[in-house]
This record gives C-alpha cells, structure tokens and sequence, in this order.
C-alpha cells in the first residue's frame, strides 16, 4: 500500500463523511456509546484498584491478624461459630512464643458501638483495646497527637486514640486532642487522632477507637470475648516465615492434634482483596456485557450506513474504477470512511467520559462521598486501548461494504443513477 | 499480425446471462484499428455498440475471442491489470459526463494521475495544462455544477487526456448538449486527432458519426458495415 493512496483514500473518506454530517454522527453513535462504557468501566476498575493499594500502603501489607473469625467468610458459618474463642492467656502466649516477627500485640474489639461528645453522638464504631505497641504498627499511625503510653497502658488510664471519621464527624473544627468523650458511660480524653487509612469501600477502619487493653478489660469485662493478635511480619518477605510461626505456635497453644483443621484463622491485609476483587466482577461483567451489546448496535449502525453510502455512490465508484482505481484503492476508501466515523466516535466518547470523571471528581463527589476513589482525569492508557478497539470496530464494520463496493463491475456501475 | 495495428480484436464474442436466457451482445467481431485513426461505431441501440466499446476500453472482458491492445492479450488479464490499462492507455468521454460533482476542476482532472501515482505537484501542473488546452484555463477552480454542459465535457476530456493515452473513447460525447455546443466538442476531438490521438467515437448519430474517417456499422452483434468516410467534415 502506498503513501499516496492512503492520503487518497483519507481524503476522499473525510469529504463523504463531511458530506452526510447528521447520518455519520447517527451511525457513530452505537460506537460512542460502546466506547464510553469501556472508558468509563476502565475508570472505574482502575479508581478501586489504587483506591485499595493506597489502603494496603498505609494499612501495612505485612500485617496479620491471627483471629477466631475469617474475615474472606470463606470458611462455614457453622465450624467457625463453634470454634472456642482466644482467651487473653492464649493470646499472651502466642506473643511471647514469637521469635521471627517484628512486633505482635493483643487486640479485643466490640464492633458497633458509639461515642458522645456533649450532644453528638456517633453510631457505628469499633473500640479496640490493645497494648501501647501497637502504636507501632501502621494500623496505630497518628495524625494528631500521640498513641498511649506503656504507663498508660499498665495504669489503664482513660485515653482514646480515635479514628479519623470519628474525628470528623465529632470534632469537624479540629481540635479534639484534650476533649473528654463518652463510651458506654466512661469518660475518656482523646490523646490522639489516627491517619486516615481507609477509602470508600474500607472505610470502618476510619472507625476504630484505640484505649489501653486494661481500660477495655475494665469497662466490658475479661470473659467471654475471643481477642485477636495483631503481626506485624517485619517485611513482605518475612510474611511466609511469620506466618508459619504464628500457625504453628498457635496451634501447640490451642492442643491441636496433627491433621485436625485451624480452629482459628490468620486474617491478611489481602482478605480485603478479595472483597474488592467482587466488585470488580461485578463492574466487569455489567461492564462487558453493556459494551459488547453496544458494540453490536454500533457495527450494525456503520455497517448499514457503509452500504447506503457505497450504494449511494455506485456510479462514482464506478467511474473511479473506469479511470484506473484499482480494488485495493476502493477496498481502502471504504474502510478508512468507516474507520473515521468509528474513530470519530471515539473522540466524541474521549470527551464525554472525561467531562463525566472531571465533573465525577469535582462535583458530584460533595454529595456522594462513596465515589471519592474516583480519580478526575481518564487514564491515558484506556484512551489510548479506546482508540484501538475503535479503530478495530471500524475495520470490521467497513470490510463487508468494501468488498462489495470494490467488485462492483465498472462499466455497470458507471451507468447506475 | 499487423504489428502496427493499436488495436487486433479476433472473434470477439459477449454473452449476457438474463436469467435463463442468453443475450448476444457481440457475435465473433473481428476487426482492427490502427494509430491515429479516427474511428466511429454505429449503430441502433441494442446493436452491441456499447458492449463493444466497454471490451475495447478493457471496462469489461469478452466471453470469449483475443483482443490485443498494442500486441499485449488485454482479454484474459485480471481486474486490476485491466485497471491498470484503463488508467495508463485509456482515456473515455461519457455522454453524461461522469464527473465527481463535489470536486473543483483540477480534482477532477488530475484523478487518474492519482491511481497512477504521480506526485501532486506535477499532477497540478499537468492538470492545469490540461484544462487550458481545451479552453478552460479560467475555470480550474470551479467545480461541475457551477459549469454549462459544453464545458463540463471539455473537462471530461481534459481528464480522458492527462494520461496521454493511447486511445480515446467518446460515448455519444455530444448526446446531452445543443447542436452547437456539440459541435465545438467535435471541433475539439478533431483537433484532438490531427494532433496525433487516436479516437473510437461511439453514437448513433449520422452527423455525429460523419466527423470521423472510418466508420464501422454494428446491428445485433455483428458488423454489418466497415468503410471509409469519404466526406468527413472538418476536412
């Protein structure tokens, strides 16, 4: 194929295009269509994929939680429910019996409770009681102030560190560190303000309070609760060894037999993973099926225009061909035409969906704080497979129509009106 | 074989399939046609003459029979070999003109020296030469629907000669224009052959026909009369 004949054919595609304005943009519109659901799908794929990296950055990737429940749910109901809990002796024990980890803490949870700050109150957090060191894991990073002290925590002073949600939400001027805040009737002063660690879809951990172990103890009672263990590997590439050590410690210490199943799970910043990875399915699948069925309409609606194009300039093709175009040279016309509009549709999609993220980003995220993980701009690379997919469309949906219009017979097209 | 002939046909025969029945349009035609001759082929409609000049202008094959364009079997080539012959050797004027009407003058003319691949520029330039010798020098840049019939075929024809083509065919050149329109077309092709061109005009017009030196008369596929015009006009 020469250069000249491309520029040819380029040409002569624009002027019929430009031609028929109304019937190109109509016929394009199955390709805008189908292009904007792939861009927006990859916009959105890609926001919940560095929305969930940043939360693992700051979460820790070499964290573990060795706990009664499996947080994937992947295990029965049933066996799980009936797994005896952690006691505190247990959990002690585990952490002593540590060797090849950075640092391991005890962790007790009451999931859904609230706090009061003179007249708000807010629903819906987790107190966790845990020992001063967890302060130095990164799911214990401050923001403002400081975590608890040894001392604080041997005298179970009444010292929260509390999540940053929390602090929005009970403290939207700031200035929380000092103030006295309720739990289930004690009074606790905030000491310190945790970095924001979750995104849109883990935001819980925002809601998570830290006090002292023995003030948790104090206030909900030793017994009759399953405590967890927070790991901290020391290093991704510690994470197997620390692993193995905290599987099988834990197991001496709960007197499980050889071939008798974990009646405990290690729970990984990676569970999380596979919640996300649902939503992604689920996007995906919604997403796939959405544009393949436009794209559908969108061949269809170029290839039924290609033909009412090539029929409508039978006789001009047929005097192209009586003055020495050769098939190539019309086969090339015709696809380049159908190229362009589907193309042409991808440009108009480029537009669409960046004023949909932009808009997505700045404006609507005000009102629906869920989709903050959304970034603003539509990443280059999914232009860039959009304008490929586009151009592919376009191919197939002007090969049918070429070939018929570059076998027309000469000397009866020439004749056609 | 006459080795100066431009143009040998041997038993040319067009079969046309209508449905279930066979249409003869030519029937064993043999003939020849040599440099420089001023030919026209009559004939009723219906009597093959289109179907003729479409083999000779390689825009259509023969069911069967050799036709020989200067030495060279055009008859079995392939489609874009035949393009090819159109483009370099062939030129044609249409009685309908069969101009692209969104393309100003020079686009037009300038047309086949695209598929033959000759760089813009000197396909600009010969495009102008064109249009200015036949007298059409202010009008490059107008495009067919803003022309009168007489100068729209004065463009067809600046086009059927860009290529310097071996032979020229005219299709009832004169069939959409006045008597005296039609009359400065024929002016223009007889320049046209005395300057060298050899040109195969196709009509069924007597005065028409009656510019040309040899006339050929077709009647349902088969040439019934082959003779030298003896009072061609423009003498």
């Amino acid at each position: 194929m020469k250069l000249f004949e491309i520029r040819e054919a380029f040409g002569q595609a624009a002027e019929s295009i430009m031609a028929n304005r109304s019937r190109s943009f109509l016929a394009s519109l199955g390709v805008i269509i189908g292009i904007t659901f792939v861009i927006l799908m990859g916009w959105v794929l890609s926001g919940l994929d560095s929305a969930m990296e940043d939360s693992f950055k700051i979460m820790g990737v070499d964290v573990m939680y060795v706990d009664k429940h499996d947080w994937a749910g992947g295990k029965s109901w049933k066996d799980v429910r009936n797994r005896p809990n952690i006691t505190l002796e247990q959990a002690n024990k585990l952490i002593k019996s540590l060797k090849d980890i950075e640092i391991a803490v005890p962790v007790a949870r009451i999931w859904g409770s609230q706090v009061k700050y003179e007249n708000t109150t807010y629903q819906g957090i987790t107190v966790q009681g845990t020992t001063y060191d967890f302060g130095l894991t990164p799911g214990g990073s401050i923001e403002y102030g400081r975590f608890f002290s040894q001392n604080e925590d041997e005298y179970a002073s009444d010292v929260i560190c509390i999540g940053w949600k929390v602090y929005q939400t009970i403290f939207p001027k700031g200035d929380a560190l000092g103030k006295q805040i309720k739990i289930n009737g004690q009074k606790f002063t905030v000491i310190g303000v945790i970095t924001q660690q979750g995104t849109t879809f883990f935001d819980f951990i925002d809601n998570i309070c830290y006090i002292p172990l023995k003030s948790f103890l104090k206030l909900y009672g030793k017994y009759n609760r399953s405590y967890s263990i927070a790991v901290k590997a020391g290093g991704i590439q510690n994470l197997d060894n620390a692993r193995a050590e905290v599987e099988g410690n834990m197991r001496i210490i709960r007197n499980l037999k050889p071939g008798q199943q974990n009646d405990f799970s290690i729970n990984e910043t990676k569970a999380f993973e596979e919640q996300v990875a649902t939503i992604r399915l689920v996007v995906w699948s919604v997403g796939i099926g959405m544009t393949l069925l436009s794209f559908l309409v969108g061949i269809i609606g170029i290839v039924n225009v290609m033909f009412v194009s090539i029929f409508e300039r039978t006789k001009e093709i047929g005097i192209r061909k009586a003055l020495g175009a050769k098939k190539r040279i019309i086969l090339m016309q015709i696809i380049m035409e159908s190229t362009i509009l589907s193309f042409f549709g991808a440009v108009i999609s480029f537009i669409l969906t960046s004023l949909i993220a932009y808009l997505t980003a700045t404006f609507v995220v005000s009102f629906v704080p869920q989709v903050s993980f959304l970034a603003p701009l539509i990443p280059f690379d999914l232009l860039l497979i959009a304008s490929i997919i586009s151009i592919v469309v376009g191919i197939f949906a002007g090969l049918i129509p070429a070939i018929r219009a570059s076998n027309f017979e000469p000397v009866i097209a020439i004749r056609y009106e | 074989m006459d080795n100066n002939a431009l143009i040998k046909i041997d038993k040319i025969t067009k079969v046309y399939n209508m449905g279930m029945t066979e249409v003869y349009a030519l029937r064993e035609i043999t003939m020849d046609v040599k440099r420089n001759e001023y030919l026209a082929i009559m004939g009723p409609s219906g009597s093959g003459k289109t179907t003729l000049m479409s083999i000779l202008g390689c825009l259509d094959s023969p069911t069967s029979g050799q036709y020989f364009l200067e030495n060279e079997e055009v008859g079995s080539m392939n489609d874009n070999q035949l393009a090819e012959i159109r483009n370099k050797r062939v030129g044609f004027v249409f009685q309908t003109f069969n101009l692209m009407p969104r393309a100003n003058c020079i686009k037009n003319v300038e047309l086949p020296l695209i598929y033959a691949g000759v760089p813009q520029e000197e396909r600009i330039e010969r495009a102008i030469k064109a249009l200015e010798s036949v007298g059409l020098g202010d009008r490059m840049h107008h495009k067919p629907p803003e022309l009168s019939g007489g100068q729209r075929q004065r463009v067809a024809i600046a086009r059927a000669l860009i290529n310097n083509p071996s032979l020229i065919f005219a299709d009832e050149p004169t069939g959409n224009l006045d008597t005296k329109t039609g009359e400065e077309i024929m002016h223009l092709f007889y320049e046209l052959w005395k300057n060298g061109n050899t040109i195969i005009l196709v009509t069924h017009e007597e005065d028409i026909a009656r510019h040309a030196r040899r006339i050929i008369k077709l009647r349902d596929g088969l040439i019934i009369d082959d003779y030298i015009n003896q009072n061609p006009i423009y003498a």
